[in-house]
């Protein structure tokens, strides 16, 4: 950039915080519309049955019930939860209800009240016989080829594979070979704000749906394949959203509230608890990785082998698009000239697996770099120097397509890491301490994450501005503010082109009605998509303004620059007229409005990098971990707002941070799910972080195609904290742990087994 | 139904309640007193706290008729007219706030901190606010929000 920011790289709070922290933000359950009935749903019990009479008369006779819904009367249609845009094919799979129920926790009926009470006494009415069939909660035994079918034509949904050089003859040219396997598990999001949608069907056959969504637009693509509207009579709207992380990328209560709404053309409200949020939305994938390396003396790395099996659950949902996400991110860490990488999600009996935050990252980075540890150790290198030796440069080209990867700056922020964690010291600690009952143990990882969905399938977005006749401004923008303040930044990047100040700057989001169409809120793509679409929306209207202000000020229009609310003419400053003159004369004497879009779709997918460093104790007694220190350093491209990255940052840490350690949703033998409370599913508070050391590299021109040469954070951060975290642990008690998460019971366990790392 | 009275903010409420309803439900149901939050509804989230008789309590754990007679502090009686109060001006500053959803709660439970103890140390703070979840922040700022706003309620620019 020639010139300095005037308004972007400043610390700058969330547009809205001030809403918030006075309890004024209104989200979709603070809403209230006349004549609103609130719904209950009623969830399977079983884990996969036939339901062979459901008898609803019950219910519909209780007073205050106004509907009750199954199979029986709503429509047959299935669908994907997971669809992102109109041509979008991925596997139909659910039902709004269904006659099969294929996990503990899916949904059967569904009832309509006037009051919440009354709704939930009705479904405890509902007398359902069901006709068990085969359980099968194992993803490797549910992937044998004779295993019970889920679905017809088996239980693997499909398979994503990716190959880069020639594995075989790298394996056969290495010194050494190491094979393991890794296992994570289904965690919650966790989300404070629980799943909500509002559904207002009149009697026009309008469906208006406020949902805390992340994609408006994709979820009107399936509204409208279930119920057969147009979209013109389909508006999605998300007011606000307490928190998504990809749990409420995929459709789940709106569906339901929909069709009670269109049986008694009332609003609907529905709300799930907190227990039926853990039950029935979404959970990250379970996985199983063989992972093999290949590598030689001095630590270079010849070849990489992934064999992974993701659990998608009941349901197909995004099985595909997580696979093949997942199946690309492993490919442009390390200078690997051999690598493949090959996943099958799996259909089994257990909760609907969906996006979350990572979007299967964190999956494959958990075995790569586990495994890398080991090496490392196993060849008497420091770990943190066998990653240097084999990361990334700025400028190479990734081993697949051979596609050039832009300007990935790992290696600093590992170098960085090191810094802020004094790892010299750290290391000593964990040699000083390595005969002890309490030992110290520091574990480093790099991770990455995308910033789109480029080369997945089309990603585009389109902004637009509207300028007022006082020279204020609206933007209307697709994007879904779940907290990272998205839309804060986009309103930010259009005062930084129209010179327009912040507090003449507002805007529309997140309405299929009033905004133009965008991809959805995921993949990381706020930044570099839609704030890339804002630029070029804001450098449009930039054009029109300065032909209305060269009319008033009598200087050619590209002479004109924009600062203060006003234009200015570059060659004498005091030639000058405010916007709201530009837009009285504008509106008054041209006739005109002003309002401009611009479409932007991706051209390259960019990644963004990280690196960990985490210094835990362990007690080798009770194989308790204690988290003491954290280091964590992303190259996000150029910093645009320091305040909202860091926060988003620590909150990626924190989450990975539960993954590592604490969090699971835990089964019992047929499928029950045990721990659906915030009391036992394991979230971690703030009593229990550890000292957070926080920065970002990369300044300077940043990374090619972003807005400003800016980049993502949203998901990168948790990609790379389990490995860290437990890579800690084994290096602090010298025996290996391979799943997640490391809980007293499993480190002692590791600790027993005598597994040398 | 009961008629009850709830003195919340200082201003008296009566309504008529059903004696097994929560205090959380009356404030949001009842009262439209919706700025404070559900997140659980089972006492693990913090997202509902309100401030009881000088004590933070997750409203969604007290039964209404144990909260008549009580003084009740919710996040809507934080700002005066419209200056806010220094713990909502710090939260906003440090970028406290992402989601939302858990911040009238947690800085609630920040105000019964502060209010008895106006110069805690980082594990005091980190204890006091130890029943809030937040899943947006690893609480960083939050504990840097609190500190700031204890710093200024002391040196009295509140």
């Amino acid at each position: 950039m020639e010139k300095e920011f005037r308004v972007l790289g400043k610390a700058r709070p969330n547009h809205d915080a001030v809403l918030k922290a006075t309890g004024r933000k209104i989200y979709v359950d603070d809403m209230y519309l006349p004549g609103m009935l609130y719904a209950k749903v009623l969830f399977s019990p079983e884990a996969h049955a036939r339901i062979k009479k459901i008898d609803t008369s019950k219910a519909e006779a209780l007073p205050g019930v106004r509907a009750v819904a199954c199979y029986k009367n709503v429509p047959q249609v299935r669908y994907n939860s997971a669809v992102r845009y109109i041509e979008h094919e991925i596997p139909d799979t659910e039902r709004i209800f269904d006659d099969t129920v294929r996990f503990v926790g899916d949904r059967v009926a569904a009832v309509a009240a006037d009051t919440p009470e009354i709704a939930e006494a009705a479904v405890k009415l509902i007398e359902v016989e069901y006709e068990p069939l085969p359980v099968l909660l194992d993803v490797e035994e549910a992937a044998r080829e004779d295993a019970y079918p889920i679905y017809e034509g088996g239980n693997i949904v499909g398979e994503s594979y990716v190959n880069a050089g020639d594995v075989e003859k790298g394996f056969a040219e290495s010194d050494y070979i190491f094979e393991d396997r890794y296992e994570t598990q289904a965690i919650h999001h966790a989300a404070m704000e629980p799943h909500v949608a509002i559904a207002d069907w009149n009697f026009e056959d309008k469906l208006t749906i406020y949902s805390p969504c992340q994609n408006t637009f994709g979820f009107r693509v399936i509204l409208g394949r279930i119920f057969g509207l147009p979209y013109s009579r389909i508006r999605m709207v998300a007011p606000a959203i307490g928190g998504g992380f990809g749990g409420k990328l995929e459709m789940t209560v709106e569906p339901v509230a929909a069709v009670l709404s269109k049986m008694t053309r009332c609003p609907v409200k529905i709300r799930y608890t907190r227990k039926e949020c853990m039950l029935s939305t979404r959970v990250r994938h379970p996985s199983v990785s063989y992972v093999k390396t290949g590598v030689m003396k001095d630590g270079t790395v010849k070849a990489v082998e992934f064999r992974m099996f993701t659990n998608t659950g009941a349901y197909a949902s995004s099985a595909m698009n997580v696979s093949g996400a997942m199946s690309h991110k492993v490919f442009s860490m390390y200078k690997i000239p051999n690598m493949r990488f090959c996943n099958h999600p799996v259909y089994t009996n257990t909760a609907i697996s969906g996006a979350m935050r990572g979007y299967g990252s964190p999956q494959a980075y958990f075995g790569m770099e586990r495994q890398f540890n080991k090496i490392a150790r196993a060849l008497g290198m420091d770990p943190l120097e066998f990653r240097m030796k084999n990361l990334v440069d700025p400028d190479s080209c990734e081993p697949v397509f051979h596609n050039p990867i832009g300007n990935p700056r790992v290696k600093e922020c590992l170098e960085r890491a090191g810094e802020l964690i004094h790892y010299e010291e750290a290391l000593a600690e964990q040699e000083a301490t390595k005969n002890d009952r309490l030992r110290i143990g520091v574990g480093v990882a790099v991770g990455l994450h995308g910033n789109n969905c480029f080369g997945a399938h089309r990603d585009v977005t389109t902004m637009m501005l509207k300028m007022n006749e006082d020279g204020s401004c609206i933007l209307y923008s697709g994007a879904h503010d779940m907290g990272n303040d998205n839309v804060g930044l986009q309103m930010e990047m259009v005062s930084e082109v129209l010179g327009i100040s912040l507090d003449r700057i507002d805007l529309v989001q997140a309405d299929t009605d009033a905004c133009l169409w965008n991809l959805g809120d995921y993949a990381s793509r706020g930044t570099f998509v839609e704030g890339k679409a804002t630029l070029q929306a804001a450098e449009e209207m930039k054009k029109l303004l300065q032909e209305e202000a060269s009319k008033v000020l009598k200087v050619p229009p590209e002479e004109i620059e924009f600062a203060d609310n006003a234009a200015l003419w570059s060659k004498d400053p005091d030639t000058r007229a405010s916007l709201a003159e530009v837009m009285l004369h504008c509106q008054r004497d041209s006739g005109r409005e002003l309002c401009c879009s611009a479409t932007y779709a991706a051209r390259r997918g960019a990644c963004s990098y990280g690196a960990h460093i985490a210094k835990v104790q362990v007690d080798m007694e009770s194989g308790a971990v204690k988290l003491l220190d954290y280091a964590a350093v992303h190259d996000v491209g150029r910093v645009l707002n320091p305040l909202t990255l860091k926060g988003q940052l620590a909150g990626g840490v924190h989450m990975g941070l539960g993954y590592a350690v604490c969090e699971e949703l835990c089964y019992d033998e047929k499928g029950k799910p045990l721990n659906l409370s915030l009391k036992k599913y394991h979230v971690l508070r703030a009593s229990e972080m550890p000292r957070l050391h926080l920065d970002f590299v990369g300044g300077g021109e940043g990374e090619p195609d972003g807005p400003y040469g800016a980049k993502s954070m949203g998901e990168s951060p948790v990609v790379l904290v389990a490995p860290a975290v437990v890579n800690a642990i084994m290096n602090a008690i010298g025996y290996s742990l391979n799943r997640i998460p490391a809980t007293p019971e499993r480190v002692r366990a590791a600790i027993a087994g005598q597994k040398g790392e | 139904m009961e008629q009850m009275v709830l003195e919340i903010n200082q201003t008296e409420y009566a309504f008529l309640a059903e004696p097994k309803w929560t205090l959380l439900y009356v404030l949001r149901e009842v009262l439209d007193l919706t700025g404070t939050k559900c997140g659980c509804g089972t006492g693990d989230c913090g997202a509902c706290r309100v401030i009881m008789d000088g004590k933070a309590v997750n409203s969604c754990m007290v039964q209404v008729r144990n909260a008549v007679g009580c003084r009740i502090e919710t996040i809507e009686g934080l700002a005066r007219g419209t200056k806010l109060h220094p713990i909502q001006q710090a939260f906003i500053e440090c970028g406290a706030v992402q989601c939302g959803f858990c911040t009238p709660g947690m800085i609630m439970s920040a105000k019964a901190l502060l209010d008895v103890n106006p110069e805690p140390d980082e594990t005091e703070i980190r204890q006091a606010i130890a029943g809030n979840l937040c899943r947006c922040t690893g609480y960083v700022k939050i504990v840097e929000a609190i500190q700031l706003a204890a710093r200024r309620m002391r040196e009295g620019d509140a």
